[in-house]
C-alpha cells in the first residue's frame, strides 16, 4: 500500500470538484453527487503518485508576477510585428547559453515557461544550470541577457533555497 | 453582429490556408508539425466562434478542450518519436 | 458593449494575420516558431477576451477563461517538444549569409 496523504488527496479531490462544476455548469444533486464521488476516486488513484507539496505563499507571488510577464509579453509582440512587417526583414537569430543560479526544479520550469510564451525568444534545450535559448535579434533577446526575467522569478522563490 | 463574425470565420479559415501551405511545402518534416500545432490553436478559436454565432458556447468549449488536449498529447508524442529517429 | 467587443476581436485578427505572414515569410523551423507564439500569446488571448466581453457575464466567461490558461500552459511546452527535436535531430539554424 503506497503512503497516503490524508489533506492532499482532500486538496487533489476539491480542485477536481471545482474543474467539475465548472465543465458540467448544472446543480442538480446526482451531478453534484457523481461529480463528488468521480473527483475522489481519481484522487485516490492517483495518490502517491508525486511527491509535489502544494505552497501557497509561492502561489501569491506568482501571480502577482503573472501582470509584469504580461506587459513584457505585450512589448516584445509589438517588436516582433515590427520585423515581421518589415519588407527588409532585419533578423539576426542566434543561440544563447544562458546560465541560471536558480535551483528549484519549479522555478527553472516557470523561467523557461515564461521565455518561451515571450515571443522573439525561445527554450530550446534545459540543463540542470544552462538554458540554451534561441532568439530572433538582440532588441528581443534583452530581458533574458541582463537577466531582469530570472531576478523577478528568483524573488518569486525567495532565492530558491527551498527543497527542489 | 452575426455578419461580422461570419467575416471573422472566413478570415481565420484563409489563415488555416497559409499554414497548410506550410503544412504541404515545408522543407523539414519539424515545419509540418509547428504548422499543425498552429492549425490546432486556430481551430480552438474557430469553435468558441461557432458557439458564440450559435449562441451555444457552453457546448461548443467543451469540444474545444478536449481538441485541445488531444494536440498536446499528439503533439508531444510527435516530438519525442521525432527526437529519437533523427533527421530522415 | 458590443463595440469593444468588436474591437478585441478586430485586434486579435490583426496579430493572427501577423502570425500567418510570418509563417509563410520566415526562413527556417526556429524562426517560425517565433511567428506561432504571436498567435498563441497575444492574438489567441484578445479574440477570446472579445468573446467573452461579447457573452457577458455568466459561467461561460469562466470556461473560455480556462480554455485560454490551458492555452497559455500547453503551447509553449509544444512549441518547446517541437524546437528541441529541430535542435537534437541536427538541424542547423539559419544564419544571415554577411557574417
Amino acid at each position: 500500500m503506497r503512503p497516503v496523504s490524508s489533506q492532499f488527496l482532500l486538496l487533489k479531490a476539491t480542485a477536481l470538484f471545482v474543474l467539475w462544476i465548472m465543465l458540467s455548469g448544472s446543480f442538480n444533486w446526482i451531478h453534484l453527487l457523481l461529480g463528488a464521488t468521480a473527483s475522489l476516486l481519481i484522487a485516490w488513484i492517483n495518490s502517491g503518485h508525486s511527491p509535489f507539496v502544494p505552497n501557497f505563499r509561492i502561489w501569491g507571488k506568482t501571480i502577482l508576477f503573472l501582470p509584469w510577464l504580461f506587459s513584457r509579453i505585450v512589448h516584445s509582440t509589438l517588436h516582433v510585428t515590427k520585423l515581421i512587417l518589415n519588407p527588409k526583414l532585419p533578423i539576426s537569430p542566434k543561440l544563447l547559453h544562458v546560465k541560471t543560479n536558480l535551483r528549484n526544479r519549479a522555478a527553472v520550469v516557470l523561467l523557461g515557461n515564461s521565455i518561451t510564451l515571450t515571443p522573439g525568444t525561445i527554450t530550446a534545450e534545459v540543463d540542470d544550470s544552462t538554458l540554451i535559448v534561441h532568439t530572433l535579434d538582440d532588441v528581443s533577446s534583452e530581458d533574458v541577457r541582463s537577466g531582469r526575467l530570472e531576478g523577478k522569478i528568483a524573488s518569486v522563490f525567495g532565492n530558491g533555497d527551498t527543497s527542489p | 453582429m452575426n455578419t461580422f463574425f461570419l467575416f471573422v470565420l472566413l478570415t481565420l479559415a484563409v489563415l488555416i490556408g497559409a499554414y497548410l501551405y506550410r503544412v504541404l511545402q515545408g522543407p523539414t518534416i519539424f515545419d509540418r508539425v509547428l504548422g499543425l500545432n498552429g492549425i490546432s490553436t486556430k481551430a480552438i478559436i474557430l469553435l468558441i466562434l461557432i458557439g458564440s454565432v450559435h449562441e451555444r458556447v457552453d457546448m461548443f468549449i467543451d469540444i474545444s478542450t478536449g481538441y485541445a488536449l488531444l494536440n498536446l498529447v499528439g503533439a508531444l508524442a510527435v516530438a519525442k518519436y521525432l527526437e529519437q529517429k533523427g533527421l530522415p | 458593449m458590443d463595440v469593444l467587443a468588436v474591437i478585441f476581436i478586430l485586434a486579435g485578427l490583426f496579430f493572427l494575420v501577423v502570425a500567418a505572414i510570418g509563417v509563410i515569410r520566415l526562413p527556417d523551423v526556429f524562426t517560425r516558431s517565433h511567428a506561432v507564439s504571436i498567435t498563441d500569446s497575444l492574438g489567441a488571448f484578445l479574440m477570446l477576451i472579445g468573446i467573452a466581453i461579447h457573452e457577458g457575464f455568466s459561467l461561460n466567461v469562466l470556461k473560455i477563461l480556462a480554455v485560454l490558461a490551458l492555452l497559455y500552459l500547453q503551447n509553449p511546452v509544444i512549441a518547446h517538444a517541437t524546437v528541441r527535436a529541430a535542435l537534437r535531430a541536427g538541424l542547423k539554424p539559419w544564419q544571415r549569409e554577411s557574417t
